[in-house]
């Protein structure tokens, strides 16, 4: 709220409605930044859905053309480009300003107002690469990682390709503010007894998060810097160093930013099975100490991505990203070790997280694979590493991401989701995630190469796409199921009021958000909702304890 | 050992240990739904974290990764061509929007008196329609050096069956040698995206006996074709 800024309108100034649309826009609170983060990428992920399900519609048969190849090279292009810049890092990221003060107990983030300016960037910065499909050429078609030369001007002429670098520059300009922002709040704004040692995982992946955002990013804004060099004087390219330096600089950033994607959904999944277990987080240090290998680690494999240019060092970027395993491996005995120690409910955020843990692993499994080259020189740039990257993004971070919203929605609206259309919504999203992304793999082995607008019917390759366009209409019916629940309980709030409040913490949670009311008050905590003493990662669990021997979970009865 | 036989080795490898994590952390999680629910009467353990198992595991998990550095950096190495008998043949390969040129600088026979095209040939060709593909020969048995540049954009080439690809970049050449053992014809693709006809830039691959391959290097000996019908 404006409020935090300037406790007291000025003489003369317009006074600001606290619940009217220009309070939104203008908001300094950061549950409010972090609202309308979340809201924009909820509201792209279903724009970048509903472009996959228009490529799934091409590749159900062979030769099939309901799009010319050109249409369909800009269906993938955004569709890849806006679930990486615009949906799932923004998510990750937004996650973070929302929750961040909350669980370390600060009043407010660091930088209001940048963070603010981060939204805005980053809105701005989507709704310009998406408008590269009003131009007469078309939306940018060279694909979310965009390789010069072939998406220099010589190549690619369209305004929509200048669209394109000129939204991911100002995202990623967002994307920076705004991990500075959440940085600097976790080291700079806890509270007393708040020591590091005390932070929940989930503000801990956020940490290790944004020191990615802050060291990766930059490298992304001068392979945009260097690509539009290009699209003004394409001559650059005709040197070998500066295509094959595209790719180094793009890389940097571009493996980094996988764990950006990554470690805010893990982050929210352990908080989700630590509640639902009835217990506090298992291996606790171990896994702050992993996440912070981890992002050390990511900021030297990018050259994996590069094995078959002949010009990457094969042997150093597979060995780098093969001890990418040790972190990867004590962040699972975590997960596995709180709920084989838990006592579980299976609500729906718990079932998200539950999904998460073996689905995100066969992205793992697969991720060493393509990490070694002798693989590698016959599966990157096929369905295999489709099939791959989707594990990890979609069956695994954006299951991350259904479990948070579930998790969190009472807290951030009062309202409960509802729970039958939130079990349905989750079982459609296994059985369409995994009949979609499952051929893939079958598919990448046998040959096919990935961005192909069609493919012929003596390639083989009709009934594993078949199949997975198939997966690909139940992952849709999924999401409308998902956005009927949504939509549904914000309009019963609006026809009711507050009636169907949630409680300030429904879930008997561990961790300070759950202190408070529900939806937080402006400055978070208030003598009504005080504080409470911080004498570990999960304070509300230890006053639980303290209070009596009663088994959490029980008031709630079994799942 | 070809690299088709490195790639079947190291790919049953490391599915098989992916197959067993995969199963005993599904095993796991399988067994926590059912004996900790709610339901049947769990009740949490408050232990924070047990530093022993953990230590333990950790060691198991640097053993695991020590062996897979160990293990892929020696498969790297291991593609050899021991086996293949006379010199190199030596084939030229120049992509382009959106097809493939290749050309036998040794006029087909053995090692190139010319340097590397660091210039490609003038482009554009036609492009590859379907019934028309160009046809990449070699012999079998033999050592086969492929140089492969781009006339404009990269572009990557891709035989699925040799399980290989190696990248055409312009303004660069990429060497890599091969060797195949067997004689067949394969399909060959372009595997990095390329622009509005990506999706149909194949080629064909054909491995041929030495005696075929001696004829038809004579037969078309001076062409040095580019989409050598065979």
């Amino acid at each position: 709220m404006t409020s935090v800024a300037s406790p007291e309108p000025a003489a003369g100034r317009r006074e600001v409605r606290p619940g009217g649309w220009l309070a939104w826009l203008g908001a300094t609170d950061h549950k409010r930044i972090g609202l309308l983060t979340l809201g924009t990428s909820l509201v792209l992920l279903f724009l970048m859905g509903v472009l996959a399900l228009l490529m799934r519609s091409q590749l159900a048969q062979p030769d099939e053309h309901v799009f010319d190849p050109h249409t369909y090279n800009q269906l993938f292009t955004i569709h890849g480009s806006g679930m990486i810049y615009l949906v799932l890092t923004p998510f990750a990221i937004g996650l973070g300003v929302y929750l961040v003060p909350l669980q370390i107990g600060a009043p407010a983030i660091a930088l209001p107002r940048t963070t603010l300016l981060a939204y805005w960037l980053y809105a701005v910065g989507a709704v310009v690469m998406l408008s590269g499909f009003a131009t007469t050429g078309g939306a940018h078609a060279s694909g979310w990682f965009s390789y010069p030369p072939l998406a220099d001007s010589e190549y690619e002429p369209g305004a929509g390709s200048d669209l394109w670098i000129a939204g991911v520059v100002m995202s990623a300009v967002g994307m920076i503010l705004m991990g500075w922002a959440v940085l600097w709040t976790a080291l700079r704004k806890r509270p007393d007894g708040m020591t590091m040692l005390r932070m929940p995982v989930f503000t801990w992946s956020m940490v290790a998060t944004c020191l990615m955002v802050v060291g990766a990013f930059p490298s992304l804004l001068a392979a945009m810097a260097l690509l539009a060099v290009g699209r003004g004087d394409p001559s650059v390219f005709a040197s070998n160093v500066w295509n094959i330096g595209y790719q180094h600089l793009f890389w940097f950033y571009g493996h980094p930013v996988v764990y950006v994607m990554f470690f805010p959904y893990l982050g929210a999944v352990s908080e989700v099975l630590a509640v639902f277990s009835g217990r506090r987080f298992f291996g606790y240090k171990g896994t702050v100490l992993s996440l912070l290998a981890f992002a050390g680690l990511s900021m030297s494999v990018w050259g994996h991505h590069m094995f078959t240019t002949g010009q990457a060092a094969d042997d150093y970027y597979s060995l780098m990203s093969i001890v990418l395993l040790i972190p990867a491996g004590v962040e699972y005995f975590g997960m596995l070790g709180t709920i084989l120690s838990g006592r579980l409910r299976l609500r729906t955020p718990m079932l998200f997280a539950l999904a998460f843990i073996p689905q995100f692993l066969i992205g793992g499994l697969t991720g060493i694979m393509v990490g070694t080259p002798v693989v590698d020189y016959h599966v990157t740039d096929s369905y295999f590493v489709v099939a791959h990257l989707h594990y990890v993004l979609f069956a695994g971070s954006a299951f991350g991401l259904f479990a948070a919203v579930y998790f969190w929605f009472p807290k951030a609206t009062g309202m409960m989701l509802d729970e039958r259309l939130g079990k349905l919504h989750f079982w459609l999203a296994v059985a369409g995630a995994n009949l979609t992304f499952l051929p893939m793999f079958g598919l990448g082995y046998l040959g096919m190469p990935r961005r192909v607008s069609t493919y012929s019917p003596f390639d083989g390759f009709g009934r594993l796409n078949l199949l997975a366009s198939i997966g690909a209409g139940i992952l849709a019916l999924s999401m409308a199921v998902f956005a009927v629940n949504i939509i549904g309980t914000l309009n019963r709030r609006a026809l009711h009021g507050s009636e169907h409040q949630a409680p300030d913490d429904p879930w008997e949670g561990h961790t300070l958000e759950w202190a408070t009311s529900s939806p937080p008050p402006s400055l978070n905590f208030t003598p009504e909702h005080p504080l409470p003493p911080i004498g570990s990662f999960a304070p509300l669990l230890d006053l639980r304890e303290q209070a009596g021997p009663a088994v959490p979970g029980q008031a709630e009865g079994p799942a | 050992m070809t690299h088709r036989q490195v790639f079947g080795q190291v790919f049953t490898v490391e599915s098989a240990i992916a197959g067993a994590v995969f199963v005993a952390v599904l095993g796991l999680l399988l067994y926590s739904v059912v004996r900790r629910r709610a339901a049947a009467g769990a009740t949490p353990s408050q232990r924070a974290e047990l530093p022993g198992p953990e230590k333990f595991y950790v060691g198991v998990l640097i053993a695991v990764a020590a062996f897979l550095v160990a293990w892929t950096a020696w498969q790297n190495h291991r593609e050899t061509h021991e086996h293949a008998a006379g010199a190199p043949v030596v084939v030229d390969v120049t992509a382009y929007q959106w097809c493939w040129a290749f050309t036998y600088p040794g006029d087909g026979g053995g090692s190139p008196s010319a340097p590397p095209p660091t210039t490609p040939p003038t482009a554009p060709q036609s492009p590859c329609l379907a019934g028309h593909y160009p046809t990449l020969v070699v012999p079998t048995g033999r050592t086969v050096r492929v140089r492969i540049t781009s006339a404009d954009v990269i572009h990557s080439l891709w035989v699925p069956e040799l399980r290989y690809k190696m990248d055409a970049f312009p303004h660069h050449v990429n060497t890599f040698t091969l060797t195949v053992d067997r004689q067949g014809r394969w399909i060959g693709r372009c595997a990095e995206f390329c622009g509005e006809r990506h999706y149909a830039m194949h080629f064909w691959f054909k491995a041929v006996s030495p005696r075929q391959y001696a004829a038809w290097a004579h037969s078309h000996s001076g062409t040095g074709q580019a989409g050598a019908s065979a």
